[in-house]
């Protein structure tokens, strides 16, 4: 049986997800076995009511998939008719309990604009695409971040702090499209050493076999390096610009996360030993002031999605975000209410995580 | 100790990495870069005849905004789809590169023409072929258009039903060389529409002929110069040449990849800096107008069939009253919206039908010769709308479908029409689904802009649909049962229908431009439509991109009037 990547990502993610959940119900606590449980128990009716209030609002909002695919040359009859085979004259009722019943099964249908292909296939080409670029956007935000942070509260009062804070400020309050602009402008147009458009070289890309739709890891897969290097050049401005936006608030939050903990006792004991203040800094207060970023990241997640939409508009990287802004343009009900249920559960399912690892890491949570 | 010496590490390589990449040389590897080969291409039969230089294969690659919306030519009805389809198959007719002149595709000659003017007979050339290597016979070739009158009308973009089956009774191939059509009534632009994508023979191994199969796997075969080896949706599409085409446009290339963009700003810069060889539909004027200054860039402009108009609905107040409506026609400033909106790059329309079309002329310009101020002011006075006692006006349009710069221009309109002083434009702007519906339905809005791009290239094309059956919200006529052209709502109505459907039929083609001369005057006296301008297409490539010198047009890579980008003329130096 041929699996589809979107499935193979759901494997890839999913599995490791499920044995880490089984690890933690034999060898976890009472409490955090509870803990976990309510939290399932609360994100599927959380998931419920969103994909319900998306598919009624798509409905109430003007506009309908076919008209507007089929323009003036759009005669009453062939609405009608491609309204019916869409199944949209249908009682809103039985369009709900289909949508409700393709969510469940994870098939989702088809779409209703762009060619009417299932859903499934066109989120596998799309949800990889996104997760090849948010992954490593949060990974450079979370180090510029937490080394930023960590390096301004080591400098307390002095200029690099005050850069460092400026930074933190100014890059959190620049428009993603105006910061990708700029790099593009810079990096591609007049230095000409970056690419800025698309997810690889379109000739090299002709040579890539699509395992997973992870271009880095289909090219390794495939020892496919020229794709690789590829892959690499295209990730870079994307990944940067959406980087540096997320990063401020890291930079910020672990700042005076650090300064707080300078402050306790046992960095003053620490400090008494004659520890020397960059490992003082780096390994003995940076280790406790991460605690609230493990927080402040699953509260990110659903920033980073939305910043995903526009970082992936302004560099045509083909994701679920340029995906479902082009849907929504089309009015495709079916293809909106079907990629925010999975952006739900993937935000649901890192906020379960991030509560999860918060407990592991620091042992005084108790649940 | 350990922990920080591993986060370190992570961190540092992480870092190297982007490093690395980043100063990692030139972004674009040269298009002529050898690649692997594609799957198509491994699985290309043997028998073939490939180029031997496979070592450095040349690539060209063009950027669109445009979407696919379907590969099948029994539903495709779109300008992207219909380029995609044209360059991988070939009809019996078809246009010569760069121009507007019919020409023959896999017909050995023009048409044997019934006196009737309703059987069409085609001979085919020898020896054609799909890209698989399958022999296409007349019986075939028949069965694909046949397919067209059948499941087309349930496909869903509603090709059949404007082009097909209003037309066509029957498809017949008497013998292995000979295809015949049967007309419903005569039709004169019928070898236009004969040249139209949904007239080419689909791959039956891609396209089953009980079912619409809009996006079929890669490889897809066709009789015509290309295939598509790969199909990378929102991504890209891959051409490779098509060893059994015996046609006459033959690649030049080695492959052709168009690559899809989501914003029109990143195609520009992507072909600045060498990333696309071309970038072809859509830019904005603002950025055409940029790229106009980068060396190593040419801009090819392209007088091309996109027009913009307002529709104005002869049975609802106040466009019902004739000196409304021609009021409206003589405060229009064209050249003023032109140079105002989008710095003189769109060309001011005097007729719907546009220049270098049959019979095109400029009635709108001879009888308002617009601005003329005087004249609206007295054509309103004349309905008793004066300064003290003005016309309201509401007047429609889509925010986004357009373009942004829709509601500049819609703004500089109200502004010359309320110049006569003697009218007061409310703007409304709609979601666009929700507009194209109550606009063409003829019963909501009196005023609203729409836009309209060609099916064929024939004058025609630009008056019937907005005079038959409703006029897409004209209301010029009425839609009537048993009839194909609707109920006239008055005699004038009914003179410029019976000029048009003699146009329709007649075959003497002078006769033909004379019949469509008159009928675009009484359109205009009538207002049916208030055409505006038109938008020139542009396409931007580097200067490595040539045209064939051997066809028309090769400064816009061969791309005539008829929109029409033929791959196999394109050729790349080094």
């Amino acid at each position: 049986m041929k699996l589809s990547p979107f499935a193979l990502i759901f494997v890839v993610i999913g599995v490791p997800a499920l044995l880490a959940l089984g690890y933690i119900f034999i060898r976890g606590s009472a409490g955090l076995r509870r803990y976990i449980m309510t939290r399932i128990a609360l994100t599927l009716p959380m998931i419920f009511i969103l994909a319900s209030l998306v598919f009624f609002v798509m409905r109430v909002l003007p506009g309908d998939p076919v008209s507007s695919a089929l323009g003036p040359k759009g005669t009453p009859e062939l609405i009608a008719r491609v309204r019916t085979q869409l199944g949209l004259n249908d009682p809103l009722i039985v369009q709900y309990g289909r949508f409700l019943r393709d969510v469940v099964t994870f098939n989702f249908g088809n779409s209703l604009t762009g060619g009417h292909r299932p859903i499934v296939d066109e989120m596998s080409e799309r949800f990889p695409a996104t997760l090849e670029l948010v992954v490593p956007a949060s990974i450079l935000a979370l180090l510029i971040g937490v080394y930023g942070g960590a390096f301004a509260a080591a400098r307390r009062k002095r200029a690099t702090d005050y850069a460092l804070r400026l930074y933190s400020v100014v890059i959190y309050s620049l428009p993603i499209f105006w910061l990708g602009l700029m790099l593009q402008l810079l990096f591609g147009v007049r230095l000409k050493v970056l690419p800025i458009s698309g997810r690889i070289d379109a000739v090299v890309g002709t040579s890539l076999k699509h395992v997973t739709n992870i271009y880095a890891i289909d090219s390794l897969i495939s020892g496919n390096w020229n794709a690789l290097r590829s892959v690499g050049l295209h990730l870079v401005l994307p990944t940067v610009t959406l980087g540096l936006i997320l990063s401020g608030v890291f930079v910020r939050l672990t700042r005076i996360n650090v300064i707080e903990t300078f402050q306790s006792d046992y960095i003053a004991a620490a400090r008494a030993r004659g520890i020397r203040e960059r490992v003082l800094v780096y390994t003995h207060a940076l280790k406790n002031a991460l605690i609230p970023v493990i927080t402040l990241i699953g509260l990110q997640v659903a920033i980073l999605l939305a910043g995903a939409v526009l970082t992936e508009t302004v560099f045509s990287w083909p994701g679920m975000g340029s995906y479902l802004v082009e849907r929504i343009s089309g009015r495709d009900y079916t293809a909106v209410q079907s990629v925010i249920t999975v952006f739900a559960l993937f935000v649901a399912l890192i906020s379960l995580a991030v509560d999860i690892i918060y407990s592991l890491v620091d042992p005084r949570v108790r649940y | 100790m350990k922990r920080r010496s591993t986060f370190s590490i992570v961190s540092l390589f992480v870092l190297a990495s982007m490093l690395l990449v980043a100063c990692g040389g030139q972004a674009t590897p040269a298009a002529t870069s050898a690649a692997q080969p594609t799957e198509a291409a491994t699985a290309m039969p043997e028998a073939t005849a490939m180029p031997e230089a496979t070592m450095a294969p040349t690539t060209i690659v063009i950027g669109t905004t445009d979407k696919i919306a379907s590969f099948d030519p029994a539903d495709a009805y779109a300008v992207r789809d219909w380029e995609v389809i044209k360059n991988i198959n070939e009809g019996l007719l078809k246009w010569k590169p760069g121009t507007a002149e019919l020409g023959l595709g896999l017909a050995t000659a023009m048409p044997d023409i019934s006196a009737d003017g309703l059987t069409y007979t085609f001979t085919m050339r020898d020896g054609v072929k799909f890209g698989d290597g399958t022999d296409l016979t007349a019986q075939m070739y028949a069965d694909e258009l046949n397919r067209l009158l059948t499941i087309g009308p349930d496909c869903p973009n509603g090709v059949a039903g404007a082009l097909a089956t209003p037309y066509v009774d029957s498809i017949t191939a008497p013998d292995a060389k000979t295809i015949v059509f049967q007309l419903k009534t005569p039709v004169a632009y019928f070898p236009q529409i004969l040249a139209g994508a949904p007239y080419t023979p689909a791959d039956p191994s891609s396209f089953p002929a009980d079912a619409c199969t809009l996006f079929p796997e890669a490889p897809i075969y066709g009789v015509g110069p290309w295939f598509v080896s790969q199909f990378t949706a929102g991504e890209q599409i891959v051409f490779e040449p098509n060893p059994y085409y015996n046609g006459e446009l033959k690649p030049q290339v080695d492959r052709v990849i168009v690559r899809f963009f989501s914003d029109p700003q990143t195609m520009a810069l992507a072909v600045q800096n060498g990333e696309i060889d071309v970038a072809w539909r859509f830019l904005g004027t603002d950025l055409i107008g940029q790229l106009k200054s980068v060396a190593d860039l040419t801009v090819g402009t392209i007088s091309g069939g996109s027009i913009r108009y307002l529709i104005i609905n002869h049975t609802m107040a106040p466009m019902d009253d004739p000196n409304v409506y021609q009021a409206v026609a003589y405060a229009i400033d064209r050249n003023a919206i032109s140079d105002t909106v989008f710095g003189g790059q769109v060309e001011p329309l005097y007729s719907m039908v546009p220049p270098g079309f049959i019979g095109a002329n400029e009635a709108f310009d001879t009888q308002y010769a617009s601005p003329d101020l005087d004249a609206a002011k007295a054509s309103l006075a004349k309905s008793g709308y004066t300064a003290d006692k003005p016309l309201q006006l509401q007047m429609w349009y889509p925010p986004e479908h357009y373009g942004a710069e829709t509601a500049s221009w819609m703004q500089v309109i109200k502004q010359q029409l309320e110049a006569t002083g003697a009218i007061q434009v409310d703007l409304q702007a709609q979601e666009w689904s929700t507009y194209v519906t109550a606009l063409t339905g003829g019963d909501s809005y009196a005023v609203g802009v729409l836009g309209w791009f060609f099916d064929y290239p024939d004058s025609s094309n630009y008056l019937d649909p907005f005079v038959y059956n409703g006029g897409e919200g004209t209301n010029v006529t009425t839609a009537a049962e048993g009839s194909d052209t609707g109920t006239p709502i008055n005699d004038q109505a009914k003179q410029l229908v019976d000029l048009l459907m003699q146009a329709d039929t007649e075959t003497d083609q002078a006769k033909r431009a004379d019949l469509y001369g008159q009928a675009q005057d009484i359109y205009a006296d009538m207002v049916v439509s208030l055409p505006l301008f038109f938008n020139a297409e542009h396409v931007v490539f580097r200067s490595n991109i040539h045209g064939s010198d051997q066809y028309a047009s090769p400064d816009t890579l061969n791309i005539g009037p008829t929109i029409e980008f033929n791959y196999a003329t394109l050729s790349k130096s080094q």
